[in-house]
């Protein structure tokens, strides 16, 4: 995913001046074409991240596009304030990138592991956090922060995913993306898990329960008439790899309570319960509870219930 | 207008409101009418508390009507406490949380070097900001990047939130720090317009200006005392403010 990013903003770019990529010195091997080829519209900071994210809204009040590149938390908890304040709050038209979403980073350890942006980024005023599921949903949505101005986070995940999507997709602001069609309930994922939300809802097609399953990009501006539509047609699972607390799964559960809608729904995500655990991302996600099994056996729960 | 909100923060005001003046009067040019204008000379507040000096200042020089100053920190007013941007003329960032204005500035002075724009940028901060290290993160990146448009303007007045700057982090040797860092460094009488403006004049590197000040200037039961660092004026005490004011300028 971050290949594509970066092949996609270069390709963008070189259209458009307006658009500047700083990052926090990372993106070795991946930033090296744009900065080599584009290097008027390239910053590298150095390592320090606060002020890389000041600059970055000093250098949009000018008029500019910038994408602030980093992994892990560093672009999105290291400078939180500078979020806040000199982007969300003065409206500046700045990108926060972060790769390695969730276990991405799995063997590096607890500090490369990001389970809590999500939340932190959607409770900023003006913030739109957007998760692309795979390389074709990366593509279309960097082409579509390239054409907003509004204060955005994209979380993108490390390298090597495979797409999701078999064929080329529309994209529209505020809609998800079905993957499949069933008529018991509905499985929504963001983010590169979307290949566990499928092993389960294979299973519960093997068992006769047909799901639909569905990729959800903008976790600030939701798929509102579908959620209205899956509430009613039976149980949710909402599936993301990031803290049960305030991610995707809390935005609907808050979208439906706010609608007055009791419907059965249960949020798989990182169960954390030993944050120093290193290992592979597939080792990190299972020893978490993001496993499609965990994920059939709550539908089949609520199901029943 | 301090008084009138019971407000706090009146002595860091009288510190530096000399150099937000003659940053408005010339120093930087930067008017009502080119407030808009692709290559004006940015001015940012970045020890957003001193805000009332800067409302005072940008209020005399016709950014906004003089009687906005009356409601200063009132219910939906336009002037709050802290430096805040949205809806008031002539200020281009909102500050309160130290630390923030020089990287924005920094920024911004970056890409009117890359985009050949002529204005140069201003940066005003406290004494006690230098405990961030946001400002010597910048003040690297500045020198780096040979920042010459890049002017910080520090208003030393020794006194920070609970006492002496030397006797809660100390600062000195202050001016050789910047010098290490690659700045041109002038040290002036902050309360002196002409050396300010000099001191403010091209160089081929980024300058550091430190102003020199006595906090709570002017009252001479302000100064000098963290005591107003917090403090409203309240009754007698305004209009004694007044008289040495009125008799001090």
């Amino acid at each position: 995913m971050r290949d594509t990013f970066a092949q996609t903003l270069f390709e963008e770019a070189k259209k458009d001046k307006n658009i500047i990529l700083m990052t926090g010195d990372l993106g070795f091997g991946v930033l090296d074409r744009f900065q080599q080829e584009l290097p008027k519209q390239f910053v590298n900071s150095g390592v320090n991240e606060q002020t890389l994210m000041g600059m970055a809204a000093g250098i949009a009040s000018t008029g500019k596009r910038v994408f602030v590149y980093s992994i892990g938390n560093f672009p999105t908890l290291r400078c939180l304030e500078q979020i806040r304040n000199d982007v969300c709050l003065m409206n500046n038209s700045v990108v926060v990138v972060s790769v390695g979403a969730g276990y991405a980073y799995g063997p590096q350890g607890y500090t490369h592991h990001a389970l809590e942006d999500i939340a932190v980024m959607r409770a900023l005023p003006n913030m739109q956090v957007i998760v692309p599921a795979d390389p074709i949903e990366t593509r279309l949505l960097t082409q579509l922060l390239v054409k907003t101005n509004l204060p955005s986070y994209l979380r993108l995940g490390r390298s090597n995913e495979k797409n999701i999507h078999s064929k080329d997709i529309d994209i529209t602001q505020g809609r998800f993306i079905e993957i499949e069609k069933g008529k018991f309930g509905t499985l929504i994922f963001s983010g590169s898990i979307g290949d566990i939300a499928l092993k389960a809802a294979a299973n519960l097609k093997f068992i006769n329960y047909p799901v639909s399953v569905v990729s959800c990009p903008f976790i600030t501006n939701l798929d509102r008439e579908y959620l209205l539509e899956a509430a009613a047609k039976g149980p949710i699972v909402t599936i993301e790899e990031h803290s049960s607390r305030g991610g995707l799964g809390s935005a609907i559960l808050e979208f439906l309570s706010f609608a007055k809608i009791t419907s059965s729904l249960a949020i798989i995500a990182a169960d954390q319960n030993n944050p120093s655990q290193v290992g592979s991302q597939d080792f990190l996600r299972k020893s978490n509870g993001l496993s499609p099994e965990r994920i059939s056996e709550n539908f089949i729960a609520l199901l029943e219930s | 207008m301090t008084s009138a909100a019971n407000a706090s923060h009146v002595a860091s005001a009288l510190s530096v409101v000399d150099v937000l003046s003659s940053l408005y009067t010339g120093t930087a040019l930067i008017t009502p009418e080119n407030s808009e204008a692709k290559d004006r000379d940015i001015v940012i507040l970045s020890k957003g508390h001193a805000a009332s000096a800067l409302y005072a200042v940008l209020a005399l020089q016709g950014f906004f009507p003089m009687d906005w100053l009356q409601n200063y920190c009132q219910d939906d007013a336009p002037l709050g406490g802290h430096v805040t941007s949205k809806g008031v003329p002539g200020i281009e960032l909102s500050t309160g949380s130290l630390g923030h204005g020089l990287p924005y500035g920094v920024g911004i002075a970056m890409i009117r070097k890359l985009t050949g724009n002529a204005g140069r940028v201003f940066v005003v901060m406290s004494d006690g900001e230098c405990n961030e290290g946001t400002t010597w993160e910048s003040a690297m990146i500045a020198n780096h990047h040979n920042l010459d448009n890049l002017v910080v303007i520090v208003d030393r007045n020794r006194i920070q939130s609970l006492t002496f700057t030397e006797d809660t982090l100390k600062l000195e040797p202050f001016a050789d720090k910047w010098e290490a860092f690659g700045w041109e460094t002038r040290i002036v009488n902050g309360h002196d317009y002409n050396e300010l403006k000099i001191a403010c004049m091209n160089s081929e590197s980024p300058i550091c200006v430190i102003a020199e000040t006595t906090k709570g200037k002017g009252v001479d039961f302000m100064e000098n005392s963290v005591l107003w660092h917090y403090k409203s004026p309240g009754g007698s005490d305004v209009a004694k403010a007044f008289i040495q004011l009125s008799e001090n300028y």
